[in-house]
């Protein structure tokens, strides 16, 4: 919260201006949303890199992503040549493709004139910066410099706590901030940039101000300006991405941007500041008939004949996966009817496509056991205070504010006031050690004594018997903590925000079950398993935790949704809405970790004594599961074509050295909303969200609706966050995992130097041979009317967008559990061939 | 003569390292599975040998091979108890990044090079610090810069590394240069390359009161090589940006071979105390280097660079503690130094962990005067009892004095962080017992290290009057600092003082004269130059637009 409030200062800086300034600001604030923000790495958030483009069609902003940022939105043409080669592209998709853009051109051909044609791939080429074109006429480098120079400073701005010594006043503005930095840091002059200082310094102090002089003194018109801040932007997509989420953030709690605003106006008077300082006559020339091909340009209305077939061939990639994914329902008639017996349990899992194998394998291990998927949040949206902790995370999507803030806490009073104490003292004692672990001077007279101790850890640590550093969840605290600490759901007169009232636990647990369709046939228990991971040393570690939730592991969220729903006043208020839950059945808060497949239950004290034996039997069954679910995921986690063992996959959540300790969410490409029963049996591989839906119970379609909005809404972020990184890893990945440095404790640097990095890392999402995602583009397929589809398609412009420009693809299920209908954009649909397969 | 015998079993671990280098050449490949487990295998061979041949020093004494060679230069192994424990050390460390190389590089398709380049650095350094013989250890020393070079650009694409790794290489070069003069002057000197029939003459002139002819010359020109070696001031730049490489490379060059400077001191500290000037400069500079980079340190933002200006830093303080004479203090801060800076960089990716368990309640300063004065004569005091305790003679070990003045600086800090803070009574307690640990630690590793290198090493000399001059000067310099740095969170950040932090950020621009003298703005090998739209067709359909690429000539 603190950084809200100091956005919303800021954003006070931007009020006062003239009309002009008012109409440049207005033409900033345009370009800045252009750019999606980025999270810190402590809360990582899977992010569509092209949120602001989603009105637009897939293919124009191909081309101008390409020609404002260099930026590729499909692999090379020989990946899919080689797809083609194997016979994963067919003919027959290639042909769909170019039909659909009304290309006669025969498939065979197509293929032909790509092979022979050696030039398929073109160097980006982009519109001009002056850095560019200086980097041209003086054969320096400049951007390396300029984006060197900024990422420096930036990273002193925004840090979180690396440097002991901060060179940047956080408080202030930070346009006011970059140029107390900019009179200051001797480097551009040094470096041959002559009076860059008294440049900065001539500029005024007020940032569109400045802005608007810097823009004067490039020449800059309003026909050029638009692509021209875009393409600054670009250049320094990281820390700008960066900027924007703390105007994300600000805006989400009802603040005013104005961070990106202020970043872009550094980034335009460093340009303008380089141009006055080199100012040599053939530089002038040339960037003035450079910046004049800004004008001349629509980049929406032609289409580079490269790129254009680079697109056709995505798309029958694309036309190829689905093929396969609808073929798979396409079979024998599936009952969506479930079985008249009391299960023995139902599962709730998260929709991540981690969920699928493991449901997969639970219902083979007890075919008593149902299965159910919703978003891991289980619809309690909470913020949550650990033990020990001044403020509180939100676990749930960042799309959602927070709901009620619930502490961590272990039940027994006494006990949890030594454990607060606990954590309390060590972490003072941390900083102690660390003031003379870290000082000046100081730190000479640490190593000497206390540097040998290392020689044991570093066995320790490489053997995987010791964490590199504690772990942040259960710091400070002795090893009954983690085993007995609970939720409190209490509230509290004096802060209206905490815990949750009766009342509130009521409507909570209504809607919850509502959306997750069950509210009726409860199994013996109810398990709600959210998931989390286990890995050391890896920077990205939160991303595998839960790329939708902000990097929170789903556990909290489970122990106060099974907190709630085994509350007998909940229960009983809930038979007013026809919610008849048995009293023997219980609630179980479970996490399953996605690294080792193991899921535990984390209240188990909550079970009644009789019910011991059928726990002990579930508890069989889910070591099964997890075995089986590793044995399938090892044939992906290969080193040298040998799959894994049990126990190197389980060696893989403690290996400091370990860049791939599982895949994440790597080859998502489908999600399936939709009865279980649909589903049940087919191999998924891993790769699909699935979402439990009965429309048949959503009479007013409001469920579906929360659905299209939400769910798909995140799943489409995560899809699309792994395909920009896979399709351009240089702009919208963190590149190579060997070479990266953390920067600021808000993300990575690859190497010594550069712009912050965002999105997915190369390890991430390739194994050294091949591409473990594919970059294709989210098939969703809803059991539902296309009626009540297309009510809420009408309703949200941003999600028929989606589906309309091609960021989604959009189909339906039939009554029989086939997929019948294709989405074709501006609410017309295309019947799907029974026989597709 | 069976140790002799048993003793050139040695030359097996190096050996073996080779072995697999070569062997990397025929697999330099994706997932190498011989070289892996060659190197593996180089790595357990190589821990089985240091303990084996430190049994053989512990029983016989001071070990050599006979010398292949001629003229009495060529290549000879010395075993005694500073060449193994420095051995012990790179086999230990070795071990670890040899490891956590096989998985953190899975995948990379030139992991085969990558593993023979590791080998081959290995290598070279084990022969460095077992060299015996004057040529042998100018042979290695190159060795080991080439093949850490061969490790720095491997990556080969990467402008910034090839910019830091050409930074390094004119050092090194010069480097090496100051060690080829100072060998050869000993060579005609002495006539001889055995390092031990050179001690043994230095040591027989000194007792009898000569100084040996050339001998500041020599020592200066070792000072120099080890100064250039180990990145001191002014020429650190290069270490700084040398992460353009995977981490194992960072924790073996920085734990491994950055020592080469310190230890090229110790190697030669008959040489280093038979001069007087030359232990001037490393006081001077490494003193220096010592508070300029631990103070740049707290300015980093980013933590491999921030643990690259700890290395320069302790390396600087080694130096130091070389000039004083305290060659066995400096050793232990060596070998402790590794251990530390090896699991620094291994486990650099646990940054956002830390961030994350920084969300506990902090404690916050209160800025008392009397309790951080009392937090300081605290500090003092608990080390000015174990120096009593321990009999520490004041006049004769006047240098270890001066190392303990730092300890009892840090024990200041430790102090006054807790007694100044708004933490209970249990805090002061835990941070008084963590003073105590790390002042018993100090004193019983000081005198060890002590013992075990004695017959190594010179005997603790008094320092002359300039000596304790400029030491004074230091350590008064080296207090103000600390004291600041105590102050410092009670006083509030002003325009001065940021222009400071980022003066000092920038590491006082050395490294920026540096890099326009090595001219690495210019465009350098395959970098790809910004491909502009400088005609319409380009963007828009036409398919055959050649794009025109302004001429380039490379540096």
């Amino acid at each position: 919260m603190k950084d809200i409030n100091i956005a919303t200062n800021q954003a006070d800086i931007l009020e006062k201006l003239n009309a002009d300034q008012e109409n440049l600001e207005t033409i900033l604030r345009k370009a800045c949303k252009k750019i999606a923000p980025v999270w810190p790495l402590e809360n990582f958030v899977a992010v569509n890199p092209f949120l602001g483009f989603t009105d637009k069609k897939f293919d124009s902003v191909a081309q101008e992503l390409a020609a404002a940022g260099g930026i590729q939105m499909t692999l090379p043409t020989s990946f899919y040549l080689q797809k083609i080669k194997e016979g994963r592209i067919q003919t027959d998709d290639l042909a769909t493709a170019l039909k659909k853009r009304r290309i006669y051109t025969d498939a065979q051909e197509f293929i032909k004139g790509l092979e022979n044609n050696p030039n398929n791939e073109e160097e980006t080429t982009t519109f001009a910066t002056v850095a560019d074109i200086a980097t041209q006429v003086t054969n320096k480098d400049w951007n390396r410099f300029i984006i060197g120079r900024i990422s420096t400073w930036a990273a002193s701005y925004f840090d979180n706590g690396q440097a002991i010594w901060s060179a940047a006043d956080q408080k202030s503005g930070l346009f006011e901030a970059w140029k107390e930095e900019a009179t200051v840091d001797r480097t551009p002059e040094l470096s041959g940039l002559k009076g860059f200082r008294k440049l900065i310094n001539a500029l005024p102090d007020h940032p569109i101000e400045a802005t608007q002089l810097a823009l004067k003194k490039l020449g800059i018109s309003e026909d050029e300006i638009s692509l021209y801040l875009h393409r600054v932007l670009l250049r320094m997509g990281g820390w700008s991405a960066y900027a924007a989420r703390l105007d994300w953030d600000s805006e989400l709690y009802g603040g005013k941007d104005g961070k990106l605003i202020e970043f872009l106006a550094v980034l335009v008077c460093w340009e303008a500041c380089l141009l006055e300082s080199l100012n040599t006559p053939e530089l002038s020339a040339k960037w003035k008939s450079a910046r004049s091909m800004l004008t001349h340009v629509n980049v929406e209305k032609d289409l580079n004949q490269k790129l254009v077939n680079k697109l056709i061939l995505q798309e029958a990639f694309d036309a190829a996966a689905q093929r396969d994914l609808v073929s798979k329902f396409q079979g024998e008639k599936k009952s969506a009817e479930k079985e008249t017996e009391q299960a023995k349990a139902q599962a709730i899992f998260c929709i991540d496509v981690r969920s699928e194998v493991y449901r997969r394998n639970l219902e083979l291990a007890d075919s008593q056991i149902e299965t159910l998927g919703f978003a891991g949040f289980f619809a309690f949206p909470i913020e949550y205070v650990p033990v020990g902790h001044d403020h509180g995370e939100a676990q749930c999507p960042v799309l959602l504010t927070t709901g009620p803030k619930i502490m961590e806490q272990l039940p027994d009073q006494d006990q949890n006031n030594a454990a607060l104490n606990d954590r309390i003292l060590n972490r003072h004692v941390h900083q102690v050690w660390k003031s003379f672990k870290s000082g000046a001077v100081t730190c000479f007279s640490f190593v000497s004594p206390m540097g040998l101790s290392y020689l044991p850890k570093l066995f320790t640590d490489a053997f995987g018997w010791t964490r590199p550093v504690p772990n942040p969840n259960t710091v400070g605290t002795k090893g009954e903590f983690s085993e007995k600490k609970g939720v409190s759901l209490a509230t509290n007169k004096n802060d209206p925000a905490l815990g949750i009232s009766l009342d509130k636990q009521i409507e909570m647990a209504k809607n919850a079950l509502k959306a997750m369709s069950l509210d009726s046939d409860f199994g013996k228990f109810v398990m709600i398993v959210g998931h989390g991971s286990t890995m050391v040393n890896n920077p990205h570690a939160t991303g595998y935790d839960c790329g939708a939730c902000g990097g929170h592991t789903g556990e909290a969220n489970a122990r106060v949704a099974a907190a709630v729903l085994n509350n007998p006043k909940v229960r009983e208020a809930l038979l007013e809405a026809k919610i008849s839950i048995p009293s023997t059945t219980v609630f179980l808060a479970c996490l399953h970790d996605t690294t080792t497949d193991e899921v535990s239950i984390l209240n188990a004290a909550d079970v009644p004594e009789d019910k011991t034996e059928e726990l002990l039997d579930l508890k069989k069954s889910l070591a099964m599961a997890g075995k089986a679910t590793r044995t399938e995921r090892s044939l992906r986690l290969t080193s040298g074509n040998v799959p894994q063992s049990d126990k190197a996959m389980m060696a893989r959540s403690k290996d400091w050295a370990q860049l791939r300790p599982e895949w994440g969410l790597a080859g998502c490409s489908a999600f399936v909303v939709a009865p279980r029963g649909r589903t049940k049996g087919i191999d998924l591989e891993g790769k699909s969200f699935l979402h439990s839906y009965e429309w048949r119970k959503d009479t007013e379609f409001s469920v579906l609706e929360l659905i299209m909005t939400a769910p798909m809404v995140v799943t489409s972020w995560i899809n699309l966050q792994y395909y920009g990184s896979t399709v351009d890893n240089k702009n919208f990945g963190s590149g190579n995992k060997t070479l990266h440095n953390v920067t600021a404790g808000v993300g990575v640097l690859e190497g010594y130097s550069g712009d912050l990095r965002v999105g997915l890392p190369l390890q991430s999402i390739h194994d050294g041979e091949k591409f473990q995602h594919d970059p294709l583009r989210l098939n969703v397929i809803i059991e539902a009317p296309i009626e009540a589809m297309n009510n809420i398609l009408k309703k949200h412009k941003g999600v028929k967008d989606l589906c309309d420009n091609g960021w989604i693809y959009l189909m339906a299920m039939d009554n029989e559990g086939k997929v019948s209908h294709r989405y074709n954009g501006n609410l017309t649909w295309e019947e799907v061939h029974k026989n597709a397969a | 003569m069976n140790q002799y015998f048993l003793s050139l079993l040695t030359i097996a671990s190096p050996l073996f390292f080779a072995v697999t280098a070569l062997t990397s050449w025929f697999e330099q490949g994706l997932r190498p599975t011989l070289v892996k487990k060659m190197a593996v295998a180089s790595t357990w061979i190589s821990i089985l040998v240091a303990a084996m041949s430190g049994f053989f020093v512990f029983e016989y004494g001071v070990l050599e091979t006979p010398l292949i060679g001629i003229e009495g230069l060529g290549l000879s192994l010395r075993l005694d108890s500073v060449s193994i424990l420095m051995f012990s050390m790179i086999a230990l460390i070795g071990f670890i990044v040899v490891r956590f190389s096989l998985n953190y590089l899975d995948g990379d398709d030139r992991q085969g090079a990558f593993i023979g380049r590791l080998a081959a650095t290995m290598a070279s350094v084990q022969l460095l610090v077992l060299s015996g013989n004057l040529g042998i250890l100018f042979l290695s020393w190159v060795l080991t810069s080439m093949s850490l070079h061969r490790l720095l650009i491997f990556y080969k694409e990467r402008p910034g590394a090839i910019i830091s790794a050409r930074k390094k290489f004119i050092l090194a070069r010069l480097g090496d240069a100051c060690l080829l003069a100072a060998a050869v002057l000993l060579y005609t000197q002495y006539e001889t390359g055995n390092l031990e029939v050179i001690f043994n003459s230095l040591q027989a002139a000194i007792s009898t009161g000569q100084t040996p002819a050339g001998i500041e010359t020599i020592a200066g020109l070792l000072a120099g090589a080890a100064l250039l070696k180990s990145a001191q001031f002014p020429t650190h730049g290069w270490l700084i940006e040398v992460m353009e490489t995977p981490t194992p490379v960072s924790a073996l060059l920085h734990a491994g071979l950055l020592n080469a400077g310190p230890f090229l001191i110790i190697r030669m500290a008959y040489v280093m105390d038979a001069s007087t000037y030359a232990s001037m400069v490393l006081i001077g500079i490494g003193g220096f280097t010592a508070l300029f980079a631990s103070v740049v340190f707290l300015t980093q933002t980013s933590v491999k660079t921030a643990l690259a200006y700890s290395s320069i830093a302790h390396m600087g303080f080694s130096l130091m503690t070389c000039g004083l004479g305290a060659y066995a203090a400096a050793m232990l801060h060596l070998v402790a130094h590794s251990f530390y800076k090896a699991h620094s960089f291994l486990s650099s990716g646990s940054v956002i962990d830390l961030i994350r368990s920084a969300k506990v309640k902090s404690a916050k300063r209160i800025g008392s005067p009397i309790r951080i004065g009392l937090g300081i004569l605290m500090g003092l005091g608990v080390y000015t009892g174990f120096a009593i305790l321990w009999g520490v003679d004041p006049v004769k070990e006047r240098s270890l004095l001066v190392i303990g003045a730092i300890i009892a600086l840090g024990l200041s800090r430790l102090f006054t962080s807790a007694l100044d803070s708004n933490g209970n009574v249990k805090l002061i307690l835990r941070a008084s017992l963590l003073s105590l640990l790390v002042t018993t630690a100090f004193f019983t590793l000081e005198s060890g290290m002590h013992h075990l290198l004695s017959g190594e090493l010179p005997a603790l000399a008094i320092p002359r009057t300039m000596e304790t001059i400029l030491i004074g000067g230091i350590l008064l310099i080296f207090g103000a600092t600390v004291f600041i740095q105590i102050i410092a969170p009670v006083i509030s950040a002003t325009p001065f003082t940021r222009a400071w932090a980022i003066h000092l950020r920038n590491g006082l621009y050395v490294n920026t004269v540096f890099d326009r003298t090595v001219r690495s703005l210019y465009a350098h090998g395959t970098e790809p130059k910004p491909q502009v739209v400088e005609s319409l067709e380009q963007i828009s359909h036409q398919p055959t637009a050649e794009i025109k690429q302004p001429q380039v000539e490379t540096v």
